[in-house]
């Protein structure tokens, strides 16, 4: 080892001492100002928060869909689609309000829209989960389109249908997506 | 005596990546993706911040076990040589282009396999769609395909990927500020650390022993009927389909496979261009962690590679989701694909000469 080498290798070690105490003072700094759980109650605030502001905005929908009246929801939440077009629960509400109407491949075409837009609504983790409900109307529709389908093979919106179905039912098999 | 003990160690190499690929997934990773490299590699890519989807961001141990393990187990056999400088660029974007490939299906050829054992026949066509390719790469090799130029290189540098492995794992176990793992999605699904990280040591250092590699098992077969590495592919998809019907795993259809989509000729191409680009660059992306845990640059350049196709795909919307790939997803398989046959055609060597 020359002259050269040693200074080299003490510059490295001089870096890594002065790297490692470096991350560790900011790990430590980090920790002491962390208050265990704030990540997952922040997120849990940020969807309370969007959830407090969603009561606002759909309040009449509600009200309509109770007294079932569905032509004037629906009517409501096409407004509502229209002013906040990024509003995924629009099409959770909308989806709700054709299932009651009868109109299960609409309302499963709409489920499919929501879960495009925001997965969370299949992932149990999130508190706005609605799996079950939308495992319910996939079931319901897959008996139901898949009877058509033997009756109208050729049928575009059977075979519409029955493709959404199978979408749902991917997302709701989990995986890595 | 030889060729039975490798046969031996390779069919143990295949037990315990069907077993693993089964029970990790069992124990807390997504649904059919125990093992997933391409899938890890974009979780990794996404706790690194170089794509922002929050859903694929985690350290995935898994990777860091099989690096490690196979530089560990190299490092003690004296099997650790360092070598490389066989056309890296070329390497570089055959790797970024394997994942792109595998995010178009969803999936590595270690997933297709864990699907169809698990029952999902949508893996049928990524089956078909990777031995194409491989069939197509094995006639390259005979036609005179090879990268050539490899050569001893500074120890040093088959240090790199090992060390950089360190680094993430002890990132993922301090929870250092640079790192982003997501709470909610794939990301927030995972088996316990210290069983995936110990699992995949193992299964590490037997494929470093044995050699185990999907694409290369299959190579091996049409190309010379040479069967060891096979025998330990059907030897994890078997275990893999047993302990899949064993822990309630197993569910037979298309319809309702989770992470799948129903493109079968989008899944063909992309399969098509796994294989044949692990065949250009000899091994499919969990062989490439396993050489460059032992030492070899080359495969270390195409991990890099992978590492930025595990980026991009989300940053350009390439992956595909369960409504079928993207239009963006369908054009980088047919650039792959490109890519790849004029790769091979570039470096056959015709009538003596070189590319």
């Amino acid at each position: 080892m020359d002259w050269l080498d040693r200074l080299s290798v003490a510059a490295i070690g001089t870096f890594v001492l002065v790297t490692v105490g470096m991350l560790a003072n900011q790990e430590i700094l980090k920790r002491r100002r962390h208050n265990p759980g704030s990540e997952a109650k922040e997120a849990g605030g940020s969807y309370a928060l969007q959830m407090g502001a969603d009561k606002k905005i759909y309040e009449a929908v509600n009200a309509l869909k109770e007294q079932g009246l569905y032509a004037e929801a629906i009517a409501k939440l096409e407004g509502i689609v229209e002013s906040y077009p990024d509003k995924s629960l629009s099409y959770v509400y909308l989806a709700e309000v054709l299932d009651k109407q009868g109109k299960l491949g609409d309302a499963i075409h709409t489920y499919r829209r929501a879960v495009e837009m925001d997965p969370d609504y299949v992932d149990e983790r999130t508190p706005v989960f609605i799996g079950d409900d939308i495992k319910a109307a996939v079931e319901e529709g897959r008996e139901k389109f898949g009877r058509e389908k033997g009756l109208k093979p050729d049928d575009e919106d059977v075979k519409r249908a029955l493709g959404d179905v199978y979408y749902l039912q991917r997302r709701l098999a989990g995986g890595c997506e | 005596m030889k060729a039975p003990r490798m046969i031996d160690i390779s069919i143990v190499s295949g037990v315990f990546l069907g077993f693993g690929g089964v029970l990790l997934a069992y124990l807390g990773n997504p649904a059919n993706s125990g093992i997933c490299v391409s899938c890890f590699v974009e979780n990794v890519a996404g706790a690194l911040q170089l794509h922002d989807n929050m859903r694929m961001s985690y350290l995935r141990p898994e990777l860091m076990g099989f690096v490690l393990g196979s530089f560990l187990f190299a490092l003690v056999t004296g099997r650790f040589r360092v070598r490389g400088g066989s056309s890296p660029l070329l390497r570089f974007f055959m790797g970024f282009f394997i994942i792109v490939g595998c995010a178009v299906f969803i999936g590595c050829p270690i997933k297709m396999f864990l699907r169809l054992a698990a029952g999902d026949l949508t893996a049928v066509a990524a089956t078909l769609g990777l031995i194409f390719g491989i069939w197509v790469g094995v006639r390259y090799i005979k036609g005179g395909f090879v990268l050539g130029g490899e050569k001893e290189m500074p120890r040093l540098q088959g240090f790199v990927v090992p060390l950089f492995a360190v680094v993430l794992l002890m990132s993922l176990l301090l929870d250092l500020s640079f790192i982003r793992l997501g709470q909610k999605g794939p990301a927030a699904m995972h088996a316990p650390l210290p069983v995936s990280l110990l699992m995949a040591m193992v299964i590490g250092a037997l494929a470093q022993r044995s050699g185990l590699c999907v694409t290369g098992g299959i190579r091996n077969y049409i190309l010379a009927r040479e069967k060891t590495l096979l025998n330990g592919l059907l030897t994890a998809f078997f275990v893999a389909v047993v302990f899949s019907l064993v822990l309630g795993q197993f569910s037979l259809g298309m319809n309702a496979q989770p992470a799948s989509h129903l493109s079968h000729g989008w899944t063909f191409l992309a399969m098509a261009l796994v294989g044949l680009g692990s065949i250009l660059i000899d091994g499919c992306p969990f062989r490439q962690l396993i050489k460059a845990g032992q030492g070899d640059v080359d495969a270390g350049v195409a991990t890099l590679g992978m590492l930025i196709g595990g980026a991009l795909v989300y940053v350009w919307f390439i992956g595909s989701s369960s409504g079928g790939p993207t239009f963006q997803g369908k054009i980088a398989v047919l650039v792959g694909l490109i890519f790849s046959i004029g790769a091979a055609m570039a470096y056959r060597k015709r009538g003596g000469n070189g590319p």
